[in-house]
């Protein structure tokens, strides 16, 4: 492989000592054939030519949220307001420019990368956030979108074209963790067919899962780390040497469902994954690249699209890199993506989602601003660290 | 629902491809009338390759590219800003102390060299011993021998790093204001002017941030867009001593900044921001003035010999930033990138009329934020840098 024939500079090689010791860890015996480090997992593909160009001299934002509907068109949620008037040149009076604008926050594409419908923004009879955050397509096609704006403290519900349906929760009324009432800037949310009740990764201000009907967005239940009744106490920044957390630290970054009923949760800033039982029963935990400071290495989940959800996606959007999970016991069997404006690489790899095929798709924030496709090559023999993965 | 207007780009990129000729104009559907354009003439088609250049090392990152060069042999050598332009928290935490990554992302070399294939087969740049690193690099060349130009264009009050890098009680480093010579290897050679001695628009030793770079061979010169002080700068390549200078029209450069660029006003005097100078085959001197969105041509001497305004109505950081010439003998076709507009303009030489553009803004291949550098290889393929937020070498083939 190319890295290996350059030459390391000194400065990396404490970070590359730490590095290698990290991926040892990570090791997982029963499936890796340890002479070759390669293991069975999923291979993906980096799709360089998704989606097309956007019309109308359109940008993206930090985009921060991604989900696929029932025929499988891609529904990502941005940011407008963090294009820069000197990138969103001819949205200026006068134009700067004549390119470009910012692009509607909601935005659908098919399969093929076309644009096909875009919306959102203010609006009569609710209040649209401060800050969008998370979007999810709900079996019954209703588009939900959180938000996580320092007053951001509910969720909207709208139809697929941009028709608002409800509101749950009010801006600014936040009252913590244990008010059932309002949320907490919510990261995400997951709409559970079978029940019928979404559940909300609440999120930037409150440290908890959430659980309303989706109809009517009535409160049923919520929960903190470990199942714990959740606490607002200020329990200060990550630290890998100390006892794992009893509390989640904010951002609580997604709750996503699993086919056989289990939440994941994506605890941050801890660098863990948390799994529950749909009544809140904690059920277990992972660490990911645990020594990761700041952002934290666990950003979403995704999971694959074999009948029984056999592998577990991670979104690392300070690693900038996906890992492969084997679901069953969250192994990280292998990984891909790496740091880089280019196909495949990253910068802040937000969000990600899988369509019917299991294709992957991700958003990228801060300045990434990307929407990206991965095509799903099958399970098969593939490396650890399989880097960028670019078609051959 | 917002209603989808399609311009010619996308239905073009539905290929898979940038590919742009005469009749193509990428914003028409949104405001302002076309620029003026040949039809006779076609510009040469292209194509993004959108894998090109191939992975960095060691999990490193490109910061704002400020120079792109292709030397002799086909290899881009590329100048970045590095760490002063990513973001210390977020970007780059293999670096930070104690790390706060794992695995990713450390900033590239400051330099960097990709062979064709865009392999990265060398890196180098940094403080080193007899000169001055710049703040900030700005312009890259590389002359038939084999050496590397670079000019240090860092802004007057350069923060020393986003993020938190910069010391509290840090003293700011002298203005950049020189020129340095390396090896290919990165072996330091000459120094051209002091960081910290920042000349006026008549010193004959001291520039102030000096932005585009080229070297005229057959005369062993080298030229120099001396940004702040709005002239061309020319030195004897091996010596580095003084030549001649020139401000636009070919008069003296004044002292007092024109005022801000008005479409509506008469064209202005002075340059306002010289961010490029380029050497043809047949010895005219191409000279970017960015803010005033126009390109000067000039003999070697200084004698104004023609000027083109390309995208008139551009305002902010302007529309010219950067020229590079076509590979034919004949080099008909001027490269404009234009970082405002996200676009690089494909001009006829001879009348310097613009035929077609390349690119429009985004972060996917092809697109652009802020393209600022351009550069063309002998067998024509087009290879492009971007700064701010942009932080890619994109390489366009000619088809």
């Amino acid at each position: 492989m190319d890295r290996r024939t350059i030459t390391i500079p000194a400065v990396f090689a404490l970070g590359f000592a730490a590095l290698m010791a990290a991926d040892l860890k990570l090791q997982n015996a029963a499936a890796t054939d340890q002479a070759t480090a390669m293991v069975e997992a999923p291979k993906f593909e980096v799709d360089p030519m998704f989606p097309k160009p956007l019309p109308n001299g359109w940008l993206m934002g930090m985009a921060i949220g991604i989900a696929v509907d029932a025929e499988d068109h891609i529904w990502v949620v941005h940011r407008p307001d963090t294009v820069s008037a000197n990138e969103a040149a001819a949205d200026q009076t006068p134009p700067i420019a004549q390119c470009c604008r910012r692009a509607p926050p909601v935005l659908q594409f098919d399969q093929g990368g076309n644009l096909i419908s875009a919306w959102g923004g203010q609006g009569q009879g609710f209040e649209w956030p401060e800050s969008n955050h998370g979007l999810f397509v709900d079996h019954k096609g209703v588009v939900w979108i959180g938000g996580n704006g320092a007053k951001d403290a509910h969720v909207l519900k709208f139809t697929q074209d941009g028709k608002f349906i409800a509101q749950y929760g009010r801006m600014g009324q936040s009252g913590g963790s244990n008010d059932t009432t309002n949320f907490g800037r919510v990261a995400k949310i997951f709409v559970d067919p079978r029940e019928n009740e979404a559940y909300l990764a609440d999120g930037y201000g409150n440290k908890r899962v959430a659980v309303i009907d989706a109809d009517t967005g009535a409160f049923k239940r919520y929960w903190g780390a470990y199942g714990n009744k959740p606490d607002d106490t200020n329990i200060g920044p990550y630290d890998p040497d100390a006892p794992p957390a009893q509390q989640f630290r904010t951002p609580v970054h997604c709750s996503d469902l699993s086919v056989d009923g289990l939440v994941y949760v994506c605890d941050r800033p801890n660098n863990r994954l948390q799994v529950f039982q749909r009544d809140g029963t904690f059920v277990k935990e992972a660490f990911i690249a645990k020594r990761t400071l700041g952002d934290g290495a666990i950003w979403d989940v995704a999971f694959s699209r074999d009948p029984q959800q056999k592998y577990l996606y991670v979104a690392d959007g300070k690693n900038q890199r996906i890992y492969i999970l084997l679901r069953e016991t969250l192994e990280v069997l292998s990984t891909f993506g790496d740091g880089g404006r280019q196909p495949g690489q990253f910068f802040a790899v937000h969000s990600i989602v899988t369509d019917s095929r299991g294709h992957l798709f991700t958003t990228e924030t801060y300045e990434g601003r990307r929407l990206q496709r991965f095509v799903f090559k099958g399970v098969t023999r593939v490396p650890r660290d399989q880097g960028v993965v670019w078609p051959k | 629902m917002e209603k989808l207007h399609f311009p010619v780009l996308a239905v073009l990129f539905a290929g898979g491809l940038t590919v742009f000729g005469a009749a193509t104009l990428a914003d028409e559907p949104l405001t302002g009338p076309a620029p003026p354009r040949s039809e006779a003439v076609q510009a040469p088609p292209v194509q993004v390759d959108p894998l090109w250049p191939r992975p960095l090392p060691n999990h490193w990152i490109l910061g704002s590219v400020t120079g792109v060069a292709v030397d002799g042999r086909g290899h881009v050598f590329v100048a970045h800003r590095g760490a002063a332009s990513l973001n210390a928290r977020t970007e780059i935490g293999l670096v930070a102390s104690p790390p706060s990554a794992e695995y990713c992302c450390a900033p590239a070399p400051q330099v960097l060299e990709f062979d064709p294939d865009g392999t990265l087969v060398n890196h180098w740049g940094g403080p080193g011993d007899g000169y001055q690193w710049p703040q900030n690099p700005g312009g890259i060349a590389v002359d038939p021998s084999g050496a590397v130009w670079i000019t240090a264009a860092g802004a007057p009050a350069a923060p020393a790093g986003r993020g938190g890098q910069a010391g509290p009680a840090a003293v700011p480093p002298p203005q950049d204001a020189h020129v340095l010579k390396f090896s290919r290897e990165g072996k330091f050679l000459l120094q051209i002017g002091r960081a910290g001695t920042v000349g006026a628009g008549d010193s004959t030793t001291a520039l102030n941030r000096p932005a585009g770079i080229d070297v005229d061979a057959v005369a062993n010169e080298v030229y120099v867009a001396d940004a702040g002080s709005r002239r061309v700068v020319v030195f004897d390549a091996t010596t580095g001593a003084y030549q001649r200078h020139w401000g636009a029209y070919g008069t003296a450069p004044d002292a007092a900044a024109p005022a801000p660029y008005d479409p509506a006003a008469p064209a202005a005097k002075q340059f306002r921001t010289v961010s490029c100078v380029v050497v043809s085959r047949d010895r005219r001197v191409y000279v970017c003035d960015r803010d005033s969105n126009r390109i000067q041509v000039f003999r070697t001497d200084g004698t104004y010999v023609s000027e083109a305004v390309i995208s008139k109505d551009t305002l902010g950081s302007g529309s010219v930033w950067d020229v590079a010439l076509s590979a034919d003998a004949g080099q008909q076709q001027v490269y404009v990138a234009n970082g405002q507009e996200q676009t690089v303009h494909v001009l006829r030489r001879d009348t310097l009329a613009e035929v077609g553009r390349i690119g429009s803004g985004g972060r996917w291949p092809g697109h652009f934020y802020a393209v600022g550098s351009v550069a063309v290889d002998a067998r024509g393929h087009l290879f492009t840098g971007e700064a701010l937020e942009g932080k890619r070498v994109q390489r366009f083939a000619i088809k």
